[in-house]
């Protein structure tokens, strides 16, 4: 075995080049070759890593199914990263059926939208940083998914985060995108502090019942480790255990956006498009998704963490949905659609069916990227508008990019027949079947699974909301839009005042002459905004054909998939070690006038309801009540547009209490009582000692000599001692 | 072990700075060029020497290597006595190494460069002499040495309140030092009467300590003797309460002084708990640890709160210095393997990346003699290199896994969790629990700093003229960034040295006496062959009578040597 799949680290180290390359020499090849051929070349240089990762991804995969099917795991080590006596963490990956299964969905479906990004943003001043920055996200989301150990799982944990933090605030300008970045790493940084307190608990309860393991090994923080010791560790220990899977959880609530922190996920799209496709739809934030399926044996454990997974996860889907009712930003319609979906992948995960949230993750994966890949070639044609209110019966403009995103459309809304029907088709019966998530004998997975039936529906509505707004309808009505509000001009109208600067003797600043040269270097940015003139036009070939690649997967992937079991028995070939064969298909539902309904019909019937709502309000354009005038909107579409005032809330308790608290602490508290205390006291010294203070300002420089005096002397006396006595025993 | 040495190599390392200070001296004042290469020759050759130190360690012992004994003051029991262990020999290093840092960057100092050079240099000695003292006397000694050159760089070339802000610093260290200079005199009494011999060495206390012998006749002095050191200990780290010094100090001291006092100086205190603290109090440890830890998280979340509302750069990264040494101390108090050996791993990598920041908030301070952040804004296009080694350095701040950061912050708050959820000392899971926050309002008032600097539309026409950092400051800055990426993806360089001495000192602070492992017994090694192992409770009642983790009893496992696989092992003393 040993050795077997080392080549699968180049899937590391070729995005880890080329995002060094991109570093190191992508201003200056641009430089040298020109603005346009050089981005082509940096542009292939970037794509160039992700799709070979991608080979090495086929490849490995190859090499795994020929195997038997139990012996289906593989460990790469390459050296010891922290060791102390009775830990160990090496910097050790995991190969098997589950992690080469996201490395494909990462590097294959990161290729695709490398090489869309060549063109989305071919426009781009800092093209080498935002690819050095992609590159890296690639690496960091490999290491996340490959990791033999919890740890090392957390440095691409973090790491893709670090990664995102930068993407978003990618065009820092803007201090909202700042704004933005800052508060995806911080929220993101809350569920780290679950993750690592879960660590540190499991480390505890498995070293409390170190002499019951039946593999004592140092690697404490090991997959293989806690696998082999399950049965001890969690065994004995229920409420250790929900404290460890519910920590853990919190973690993923973290990355994979629910409820109570999804709300940093819709700000995200601050970051250009290709990046929100990437990372903050197709591949990062299912990582919570993921870690619940490797540490899949903890929640096997606990029914109640289970149950509480579950109903977050249902109820994550329906607030979000409700939400996606009251924007009008195209990018934010479908930012809380993903936060929709992946509490679906969720509620699979507390009910016990594993395999149903990873298929569910990676059909999403496919729709979801050409959803937002689709969204930004709209994007792109409507020079940078993204609001639906202004878009309109594109299809006639844009054949390629409506024809691709409807099929996405059809996909996420559960049509029959394509990839999005059959994980979804597998996460509810899996909930409305199982009997995992309870709490007592309240049935907390059952109810989730009737929610997500009616999330369901809602999805196929609000996406149908979306397509027709921006694809269909009779008008075009970018032709006629309001006028726009007064602007503000009086940043562009900044005074350039030439200040008189002293001698620049360290040759700190630019000269007047250099000054001049950098300004004519970065010319002048034609900022072209939409008007009613405006002729939208498809996008060039590097971003249509992800499109269609995209397009075929959402088409067969679910149900190729779903042939035979045939993702299931990959991911798990054996029955749960604890649930063993957890229950996924409901027979029947419930009798209806004498027909037995089960599920297949019950969520085709969702989502043709879903769609025939939604075409019956948006075949005709933009309705009234949603139009530009917030005014007029109903009372929950706007509720729903403010998010229900929870992100409001949040954020003003957060940002501003917290200011207020860190200000009051710190001038009262440490500025106040504390050096009050000690200004008292030295007050008080000062008026005793006032006789022999000369004037107030000596008094530094007598406290000074008086010490200086005193150290010379000390030393003199030892020096003088050392004289005296030397020697002296 | 009391055989006469001469003066060797360490004496080298710790004196070298000074007999450079006095050949600066010799340099006529005008020759600036000549006096500052002249300094940076001395701290580079002390480095150097350093290494060489290094180079000869052994890490699989715990006694003190390159010891140096010179015979002083008998009839007082004071020798000149110094050596280092795997605490202490990093210590040396991060003092020589950002000693030379220091003074390169002093390159920039303008005014009375001679006088500068020379309290430098000086203070390099002292804080040396603080870490390989092995005599109560001469740590004293260098102690309070070390504040003299400080004073006088921050009173001297300080900014607009800088004498407040030098009186103060030497106000609260002087002051809780004092104290310790009395738990000395107790010790010395203590031991002189059991023995018979008058001795300050650390090594000849430590070892009547160790036998019980020295606490046995007085048990109710030792909980004020311990607070008499801690107190001083306390006061330099700095943990709250007694914190306010540092942020003034901070603000007031120039560049170099600043690095050299977040980077150096306020490890004396978390020596001083590691050194004193934990070999020479066991009795009295368990029911000191709660307050201490308390301190510790305290320390953390309200370090970080205030830290996120500074405007001033230099304040907010004073303030983060606060936050970080909670984590140092939190590491130490657990009295577990893992958390020792991360509050020393925390201290080194708070040393290279606090040092940093105060270098980087220095650089551009050199440039626009500001650092309030309504004075940046939009730099990141303005200095692209710049924000890079910025970002890296803020991330390795925040504990970002890869960075050096992130280790010690994990150990430590592992060691935390290990106790905590144990329910030792008394301790509540609350503890670890409200630390690991700590972590989150790192992120909070870091990336506030970096989006105030960095990010934004640059409208500063000052800002629009700056060049970006010059080749020399890159390698300077670059320097630490990579010590930042070496202690995160191979902390063990700096981790295995220490281990030996950290299962040392933790276990003469838990072990019962006549059990503890002693520094002036060569014949003793903690490491030694065989898997030997001791059943042990610990001093409180109330072991495991409360502990979440159904074990019926809580003991220690004191393992022989790293096991070469899959061999039972613990995670060290709890």
């Amino acid at each position: 075995m040993k050795g077997q799949f080392d080549a699968i680290m180049w899937t590391l180290w070729l995005p880890l080049i080329g995002s060094l390359v991109q570093a190191l020499f992508g201003k200056w090849v641009i430089g040298r070759l020109g603005t346009a051929s050089g981005r082509r070349v940096m542009g292939f240089l970037a794509v160039l890593p992700v799709f070979a990762a991608f080979g090495v991804g086929v490849w490995a995969t190859a090499k795994l199914a020929s195997i038997e099917p139990d012996a289906r795991v593989a460990t790469v080590t390459l050296f010891d990263w922290i060791r102390i006596q009775g830990l160990r963490v090496p910097m050790e990956f995991r190969v098997d059926t589950l992690s080469l299964t996201m490395v494909l969905i990462v590097t294959g479906v990161g290729a695709l939208i490398h090489l869309y990004a060549t063109g989305y943003m071919g426009e781009e001043r800092d093209y080498p940083r935002f690819f050095t920055y992609m590159n890296l996200f690639i690496v960091l989301m490999l290491v996340l998914v490959l990791a033999g150990n919890l740890a090392v799982m957390f440095i691409g944990w973090e790491g893709v985060g670090l990664c995102s933090y930068l993407l978003i605030g990618f065009w820092y300008r803007d201090l909202s995108n700042a704004r933005a970045a800052n508060k995806a790493f911080i929220v993101n940084r809350i569920g780290d502090w679950g993750m690592t307190l879960g660590m540190f608990l499991l480390v505890v309860l498995t070293v409390g019942n170190w002499d019951k393991l039946s593999l004592q090994s140092d690697r404490l923080l090991s997959f293989d480790t806690i696998f082999a010791n399950m049965h001890s560790i969690f065994g004995g220990h229920p409420v250790m255990t929900t404290a460890i899977a519910l920590l853990l959880f919190v973690g993923a609530c973290g990355k994979s956006a629910q409820f109570p922190l999804y709300f940093w996920l819709p700000d995200a799209m601050a970051g250009p498009t290709p990046v929100s496709a990437l990372i903050h739809a197709a591949t990062m934030v299912t990582a919570g998704v993921f870690m619940v399926n490797r540490m899949h044996v903890v929640f096997e454990y606990s029914p109640v963490a289970s149950a509480v997974m579950a109903a977050i996860g249902a109820f994550t889907a329906f607030f979000a949905a409700l939400i996606a009712f009251g924007q009008t930003d195209i990018k934010r319609v479908l930012a809380y659609s993903t936060v929709s979906q992946l509490g679906f992948m969720f509620v699979a995960c507390g009910a016990g069916v594993y395999w149903a949230g990873i298929f569910h993750v990676t059909t999403h994966a496919f729709f979801k990227a050409l959803l937002f890949l689709g969204a930004g070639a709209v994007i792109y044609a409507m020079a940078h508008e993204q609001d639906m209110r202004s878009y309109g019966r594109l299809w006639k403009y844009l054949p390629i990019t409506a024809a691709t995103m409807f099929v996405a459309y059809l996909a996420i809304s559960g049509v029959p027949g394509l990839s999005g029907y059959y994980s979804k088709e597998a996460i509810l019966g899996g909930a409305l079947a199982g009997e995992h998530a309870t709490i007592g004998t309240v049935e907390l997975g059952v109810y989730s699974g009737w929610l997500a039936l009616f999330v369901a529906m809602l999805t196929a509505w609000y996406m149908t909301r979306l397509t027709w707004l921006t694809f269909f309808g009779k008008t075009e009505r970018w032709r006629s839009l309001p006028a726009p509000e007064e602007q503000d001009h009086s940043e562009a109208h900044e005074t350039h005042g030439h200040e008189e600067h002293g001698p620049d003797e360290h040759g700190f600043f630019y000269s007047a002459e250099e000054m001049a040269a950098r300004e004519a270097e970065e010319g002048h940015e034609e900022h072209h905004g939409l008007d009613g003139s405006h002729a939208p036009r498809e996008a060039p070939p590097s971003m249509t054909i992800p499109l269609i690649i995209l397009a075929a997967c959402s088409v067969g992937a679910g149900f190729y998939l779903e042939q035979g079991d045939k993702f299931k028995t990959w991911l798990y070939p054996s029955d749960l070690p604890v649930l063993e064969h957890v229950r996924e298909h409901p027979n029947v539902l419930f009798r209806f006038l004498g027909f037995a309904v089960n599920l297949p019909a019950l969520s085709i019937f969702a989502a043709a309801c879903g769609i025939f709502c939604g075409v019956l309000i948006y075949s005709r354009g933009l309705p009234r009540r949603e139009g530009w005038n917030l005014a007029g909107w109903g009372r929950f579409r706007r509720a729903a547009r403010r998010q229900f005032g929870y992100d409001d809330a949040l954020m003003s308790a957060a940002v501003d209490g917290g200011r207020e608290v860190g200000q009051a602490i710190w001038l009262n508290f440490d500025a106040g009582i504390i050096d009050g205390a000690v200004n008292g006291i030295a007050r008080l010294f000062g008026l005793l000692g006032s006789g022999l203070r000369r004037a107030q300002t000596g008094l530094v420089r007598s406290y000074a000599l008086l010490m200086l005096i005193g150290g010379v002397a000390l030393i003199g006396w030892m020096a003088y001692a050392l004289w005296r006595f030397g020697g002296g025993q | 072990m009391n055989q006469p040495t001469g003066f060797g190599l360490l004496s080298g390392v710790v004196f070298l700075p000074i007999v450079g200070a006095l050949l600066v001296a010799l340099i006529p004042k005008a020759q600036v060029a000549a006096i500052r290469y002249a300094a940076l020759i001395a701290s580079v050759a002390t480095f150097g020497l350093s290494v060489v130190l290094l180079h000869g360690f052994s890490s699989s012992t715990f006694h003190f290597q390159w010891v140096e004994f010179v015979p002083w003051i008998a009839r007082a029991g004071i020798h000149y006595r110094v050596g280092v262990d795997g605490f202490s020999i990093w210590l040396v290093l991060l003092t020589t190494f950002l000693s030379f840092i220091s003074v390169w960057f002093s390159f920039y100092i303008k005014d009375r460069v001679k006088e500068y050079m020379l309290f430098m240099l000086a203070l390099e000695t002292a804080m040396l002499g603080v870490f390989v003292s092995l005599d109560m006397i001469v740590f004293y000694t260098f102690f309070e040495f070390s504040l003299i050159p400080m004073y006088f760089l921050i009173a001297i070339w300080g900014g607009n309140r800088r004498a407040y802000a030098s009186l103060k610093f030497f106000l609260f260290t002087f002051a809780g030092s004092i104290f310790m200079l009395l738990g000395m005199i107790v010790l010395f009494v203590l031991n002189w009467r059991l023995t018979g011999t008058p001795s300050f060495s650390i090594l000849d206390i430590q070892s009547a300590v160790a036998s019980g012998k020295l606490w046995a006749g007085s048990p109710h002095l030792e909980p004020w003797v311990f607070w008499a050191f801690a107190v001083a200990f306390l006061v330099k780290c700095p943990a709250f309460p007694f914190h306010t010094w540092l942020p003034d100090a901070h603000v007031e001291a120039p560049t170099a002084g600043s690095v050299i006092l977040a980077g150096v100086l306020l490890k004396m205190g978390t020596y001083g708990f590691l050194r004193f603290c934990l070999p020479l109090f066991p009795d009295t440890l368990p029911s000191q640890v709660p307050i201490l830890m308390l301190l510790a998280v305290i320390g953390i979340i309200y370090g970080a709160v205030v830290a996120a509302v500074q405007p001033d750069l230099k304040k907010l990264v004073a303030y983060s210095s606060v936050a970080h040494m909670g984590f140092v101390m939190l590491g130490i108090f657990s009295l577990n393997h893992a958390g020792i050996l991360g509050g020393s791993f925390q201290q080194l990598s708070h040393g290279v990346s606090t040092g940093a920041l105060f270098l980087l908030v220095g650089l551009i301070y050199e440039r626009r003699h500001t650092r309030e952040f309504k004075d940046f804004g939009g730099l990141k296009a303005q200095m692209p290199i710049f924000a890079a080694i910025f970002l890296i350095i803020m991330l390795s701040s925040a504990g970002l896994p890869g960075t050096n950061g992130f280790v010690g912050e994990f150990l430590a708050l592992l060691g935390a969790a290990e106790t905590c959820f144990n329910r030792l000392y008394g301790l509540d899971p609350a503890f670890v629990v409200i630390a690991g926050g700590g972590v989150i309002l790192a992120a909070v008032y870091l990336l506030y700093m970096f989006q105030q600097v960095f990010y934004g539309p640059n409208t500063n026409p000052d800002n629009k003229r700056l060049k970006d950092l010059k080749p020399w400051e890159v390698v300077m800055a670059g320097s630490l960034v990579v010590l930042v990426f070496w202690g995160g993806l191979f902390p063990n360089t700096f981790i295995g040295p220490m281990e030996a001495s950290a299962t040392a000192t933790r276990l003469m602070a838990t072990l019962p006496a006549g059990q503890r492992p002693v520094w002036s017994d060569p014949s003793q090694e903690v490491s030694a062959a065989g898997n030997q192992s001791q059943l042990v409770s610990l001093g409180d009642g109330r072991l495991g009578a409360g502990a979440i983790i159904a074990t019926t009893d809580v003991h220690v496992v004191w393992q022989e040597e790293h096991p070469p696989e899959e061999v039972v092992n613990h995670l060290g003393a709890r």
